[in-house]
């Protein structure tokens, strides 16, 4: 072979150099299968057959522990209901590197957009603005608003990367901005940091202290190694500190963030919120939108204090300033104050006993909760109705639904 | 906690315990009983100190009927404090659970320059000039003097001391050298010499190891150590090179120069005290004759450094005739520097044995054996005598006399080598006579023949046989343990290949080659943009890293490093490494990223530490052999064959692994740290090599890291940094328990615990 031969020349006056230094010289369709790596997808078990790795059951004891590690914390906590967050996205050099397919900016995109819309999905009443950190320099990209499409939009367009990267310039900027947040309003930034240092014009730890003294929650998601100054400003304001293995945990470590955190005691004043419930105009309705400065056409919503047109809700008001929200978006908010208990899991010898009554299906599905071999398969009990569930019912019932149905049909009854 | 070791009640003052302490604990237990000396192998960062003083300590409260005393020997005056603090702490629980009788008094020692509290005397610059100022003020005649003229100047803490005489007395407890100071404020006492007086009392002795092993100070600070000791040298990997600096010496043109004008300023002296006052001449002369040379009663304060020699060594006799007098002894000294420096002049190398080197001087300059031995001793006598106190002023003749009493007492395990350049630098005429010492064991064997047990222990002993050969001594106990992790967050590489697969290494045929200095700058280019926070890389000299920083230079691969993190370069001075390293702190605290170049068996990789962020990954750019052309290297290698029977080979290797480990291990100071480690140099793939590491680095060298190149070592990095990044579980899950408590422990038999060793 042309390859080996050509070694051979290289190194062969080497008496101790190996053979397994084939990385550089592949062939296409080998680098794909290099690249891909889907032989780290594989495991062995006990009797030495590869088989893949079990995703259903490690997806759900990874779950189980998150719920667990959420509830344990949150027994009956204040939460922040209203947020104002700012996701600074670091688009400095190190953000065009391709360890992540296809390459880090593109996976940050992406999830950036599904965490929006679960953000305003899960906190109706909170506002999301974004700033990108570029050439050493941070630009304020979309304003705070409460409206996912303008902002998924507004990154779409931008996602060029260059220069060095500074987070103090990031966090003056957001700094600047939250101070003029009402004080009931939760200051939250959240930071996808691609960068392993940080280009700054001063001393960051003085920044870092201004935002603590300005009550703003610095988390921060790394995408390549832990950062001494990242872990350091999480700890002094509060916020979590994580650094995504890949993709899919990236993914997972975004949308962490979009249940609201618990609200610190210093920081939640409890105080009454002026808030306006607009109605939604009649269809073909024409006015002038005073959000767009234009005339539109019918579905808008009439702001009850000064009557202005307003596109989505929530918002605040262009012209009076009153916060515009509707009921359901209120409504929605609600299962984070009062969530429903985690499940029990049912152990293997209770399922077994023959006293017991036992329930062969899953309540929320009605599939079956046995194995193909008849024997019984992992479920969980609603510790209040006493149900038993599966586990993808386990997930959506806390997850989406928010409500056990169970409980629910016991109280219809 | 408080658990039971066989028959010892250990009280040790935290909650949990990793099972390897526990382990250590055991091992040094036996070594008590069997009343012998043993080597300890255990990495740093696994509370080795907590572990040795609270089962020392628990061992002498058991065993209350037979007092032992414990003298720990560190290196630093740092890690004397933190040694002093974690006793402290290991104090006050003991007090908690046993009240009042488990008081003790641990005190720590240092030279006047730590420990003075005088404000006119501490703020001279050095330790030599701090000592001589504590002189003028203290010196028996200047007191003496004093009391007749109120003018003279006296030290009011060390009249004080005097004055309390034997109610002077530090109350048990604990005092670091901080404390002690303070102590000797309130009071009003010279804190020095209430310690040195307070150490043949003590029960913990914490000092340096010069104090034990140059027989200059230990003559005269631990010659009253009761024999029921156990003598602790912590961070002993190079305690061969301690024992034989404190027998060599070398003499320089300067030294020279200075010490002809130490004659003539004595001779000034004597005349005056001739003109004067000549019956204390005189009185000295018969005290000569009486044979009592030094050996009176002398005041604390006139103590000065005694014999170079080991105490076995030094002759019990009267000093010979043709010395006694002051003029004579000045004429021989005069003589011997004369020869000196005559033989100071060749043109070539030269060496010699110590015999050979006597014989010629007698022939030459008519000094023979008997009278060179005494030197040092006569000297002495006559500074007393001439009531010189400016001591520091005098080292240069004090050099000349520790050499001769050296040269004229020892025949073997010595030789002479006289260079008249640096071979480095063959232009600069730079003359140097060195007296080197090859035998390790000589200064250290009355510190295992005096004491019950002596601990040599470490994070790098490895190969942990050797250190027993080199000293000449038999071990009842050599283990070396592991650590037990709950991750492993050390991730030792060998990379033997640059990106173009082409071999690299420092040897000296390669080390030149432009491909193989760019091999390592695109290795480190590639790490500085991969790794956060700081980055350690050390070189095997100084000349070394001057010759690839500059290229790096020219290519620009400086400035593409630049672009990532920023560049520090330990120097050979002092004030500038000091104040790179603070910078270096700074632009890793601040997210910037910093490089630190340094050099192997430099000040920096032995005695500051990288942890957590400071250091995330240390590249060991060659393997840090000797400059095996070196002379005194040669001699060396050479009386270790005949003598020990140890390879050159693999004294070399030997010293430079540990060189190597000592550098890489200074990225790693506790279980919660993690770190990377790149040995790069193809020479490290070789088992001969590479089995000389410690074993705690070896067991997580998989064998797939071994022949790495560059692009294969970024992805091990870059997958490790984000492992390492994940949120972990402290104690360790259940079956690979890494923090024991109480309960766990007592459930733990001593069979389970023994597989954790090997």
């Amino acid at each position: 072979m042309n390859n080996g031969a050509g070694r051979r020349i290289n190194g062969g006056a080497e008496e101790d150099d190996d053979e397994d230094d084939v990385n550089g010289d592949l062939d296409a369709w080998e680098r794909t299968y290099t690249d891909e790596r889907s032989w780290e997808s594989l495991q062995e078990d006990e009797s030495g057959m590869l088989r893949p790795i079990d995703n259903q059951a490690l997806y759900h004891s990874q779950y189980r522990r998150r719920l667990r590690s959420l509830l344990s914390t949150a027994a009956r906590i204040q939460k922040g209901l209203i947020r104002y967050l700012y996701i600074v996205i670091d688009l400095s050099r190190a953000a065009s590197e391709m360890d992540f397919r296809p390459s880090r900016i593109a996976v940050i995109a992406k999830h950036v957009e599904t965490f929006i819309r679960e953000f305003f999905y899960q906190n109706p009443l909170s506002q999301v603005g974004i700033v990108t950190i570029k050439d050493g320099v941070a630009h304020c990209l979309t304003d705070i608003g409460g409206s996912p499409e303008s902002h998924i939009n507004a990154l779409m367009k931008k996602l060029e990367c260059s220069g060095d990267s500074s987070l103090q310039n990031a966090l003056d900027l957001v700094d600047g901005y939250l101070n003029q947040i009402p004080s009931y309003g939760h200051r939250e930034v959240l930071i996808l940091y691609s960068a392993l240092s940080t280009c700054d014009p001063g001393d960051i730890m003085d920044t870092i202290q201004k935002c603590r003294k300005s009550k703003i929650r610095c988390s921060v998601i790394g995408l390549a190694a832990e950062m001494f100054i990242c872990k350091h400003l999480c700890q002094e304001t509060g916020g979590t500190y994580s650094v995504a293995l890949d993709e899919s945990h990236f993914k997972e470590l975004i949308l962490e963030h979009a249940p609201p955190p618990p609200a610190i005691a210093e920081f939640a004043v409890a105080n009454l919120i002026k808030m306006g419930f607009p109605q939604r105009a009649a269809e073909g309705s024409i006015s002038i939108c005073s959000c767009h400065k234009e005339a539109k056409v019918g579905a808008g919503y009439t702001c009850p204090r000064c009557k202005a047109r307003a596109c989505e809700l929530p918002t605040e008001c262009c012209v009076c300033g009153l916060t515009l929200v509707s009921s359901p978006h209120l409504a929605r908010s609600y299962h984070h104050l009062f969530p429903i208990a985690p499940f029990d899991e049912v152990t293997s010898s209770h399922l077994n006993n023959p006293n017991c009554k036992l329930q062969r299906n899953c309540f929320g599905c009605q599939q079956s909760l046995l194995d193909p071999g008849n024997k019984p398969g992992p479920a969980v009990v609603c510790p209040k109705c006493k149900w038993y569930f599966c586990l993808d019912c386990d997930i959506y019932i806390h997850e989406s639904l928010h409500n056990c149905p169970g409980c629910d049909s016991l109280r219809h009854s | 906690m408080k658990f039971q070791i066989e028959d010892v009640t250990v009280y040790f003052p935290y909650d949990h315990i990793y099972p390897e302490q526990y382990c250590y604990m055991i091992e040094l237990k036996r070594t008590l009983d069997a009343k012998g000396h043993c080597l300890l192998e255990m990495p740093t960062g696994t509370g080795k100190t907590i572990a040795l003083l609270s089962l020392i300590t628990s061992y002498c409260l058991s065993k209350p009927q037979s007092p032992m005393k414990l003298i720990y020997c560190t290196r630093t005056v740092h890690e004397m404090e933190k040694t002093l603090a974690e006793l402290k702490i290991l104090h006050n629980y003991q007090i908690k659970h046993l009240g009042p009788q488990a008081r003790i008094l641990a005190i720590g020692l240092s030279s006047r320059k730590n420990l003075c509290v005088n404000p006119t005397v501490v703020a001279a610059e050095n330790r030599d000039s701090v000592d001589a100022g504590c002189r003028k003020l203290t010196a028996s005649w200047v007191r003496a003097l004093a009391s007749e003229n109120p003018d003279v100047a006296m030290c009011e803490f060390f009249e004080n001391y005097e004055k309390a005489a034997s109610a002077a007395v530090l109350p048990p407890g604990v005092y670091t050298l901080q404390e002690l100071r303070a102590f000797g404020k309130e009071k009003g006492w010279c804190p020095y010499f209430l310690a040195r007086h307070m150490v043949q009392f003590a029960n913990v002795v914490v000092y340096s190891y010069q104090y034990l092993l140059d027989p200059k100070v230990a003559g005269i600070i631990s010659k009253e150590m009761q024999k029921e000791s156990v003598v602790v040298f912590d961070e002993a990997h190079n305690i061969d090179n301690v024992c034989i600096e404190a027998l060599s010496v070398s003499v320089r043109r300067q030294t020279l120069e200075g010490a002809t004008r130490n004659l003539s300023r004595i001779s000034q002296e004597i005349d005056r005290f001739k003109a004067t006052d000549a019956s204390i001449l005189r009185a000295e002369y018969n005290r000569l004759v009486e044979g009592l040379a030094l050996r009176g009663n002398l005041p604390i304060t006139d103590n000065w450094l005694s014999n170079p020699a080991l105490p076995d060594d030094i002759l019990k006799e009267a000093v010979p005739g043709n010395i006694r007098r002051a003029e004579h002894f000045l004429h021989v000294l005069r003589r011997l520097v004369q020869y000196l420096s005559g033989r100071l002049d060749t043109e070539n190398v030269e060496k010699e044995s110590p015999v050979g080197f006597v014989a010629s001087l007698s022939s030459h300059a008519g000094i023979d054996q008997k009278t060179l031995k005494f030197c040092y001793d006569r000297l002495h006598s006559l500074m007393l005598t001439l009531e010189i106190t400016d001591t520091d002023e005098f080292l240069h003749i004090q050099t000349i006399c520790d050499f001769a009493t050296l040269v004229g007492t020892y025949g073997r395990g010595f030789s002479i080598i006289i260079e008249p350049f640096d071979e480095r630098m063959p232009h600069i005429p730079d003359p140097v006579l060195q007296l080197s010492c090859h035998d390790a064991s000589l200064a250290i064997k009355p510190v295992f023949d005096r004491f019950q047990s002596v601990l040599i222990t470490s994070g790098t002993l490895s190969p942990i046989d050797l250190y027993p050969r080199l000293l000449n001594f038999h071990p009842v106990v050599s283990r070396s343990f592991t650590m037990s992790l709950t991750r492993d967050c050390i991730c030792p590489m060998v990379l033997t290949r640059g990106s173009d697969q082409l071999p690299v290494s420092t040897k000296f045929d390669m080390r030149s080659d432009p491909g193989v200095v760019r091999n390592y700058g695109k290795l480190l280019l590639e790490m500085v943009s991969v790794v956060p926070d700081g980055i350690v890389c050390f070189f095997v000299s100084y000349s070394y890293m001057d010759g690839i920083i500059n290229t790096w230079n020219d290519s620009g691969i400086l400035k593409e490093i630049m672009l990532h993190k920023l560049v520090f370069i330990e120097t050979q001075d002092v004030v500038e490494t000091t104040l790179a390293l603070d910078n270096y702190r700074r632009a890793c605290d601040s997210g910037r990223g910093a490089v630190f170049f340094s050099v192997a068996r430099g000040k920096v990789a032995e005695g500051i530490d990288f942890d957590r962020h400071y250091g995330r990954l240390v590249i060991m750019i060659g393997v840090p052999f000797q400059y095996t052309l070196s002379k005194i290297l040669l001699a060396r290698l050479e009386y270790l064959r005949d003598t020990f029977q140890i390879k050159e080979g693999d004294f070399l290797t030997f010293d430079a692994l540990r060189q190597a480990a000592q550098c890489v291990g200074r990225v790693i100071r506790s279980k919660a740290d993690y770190g990377m480690m790149i040995f790069a140099d193809k020479r490290y793939s070789r088992h001969d090599k590479r089995s000389k590491l410690p074993s705690w680095i070896l067991s997580h060298l998989q064998d797939a890291n071994l022949n790495l190149s560059t692009d294969m070592a970024l992805h091990i990095a870059r997958e490790f940094l984000k492992k390492m990044a994940q949120p972990y579980d402290k104690t360790g899950s259940s079956d690979k328990k890494t923090l024991l408590s109480q309960e766990e422990l007592e459930k733990l038999g001593d069979g389970s615990m023994h597989e954790m060793s090997y």
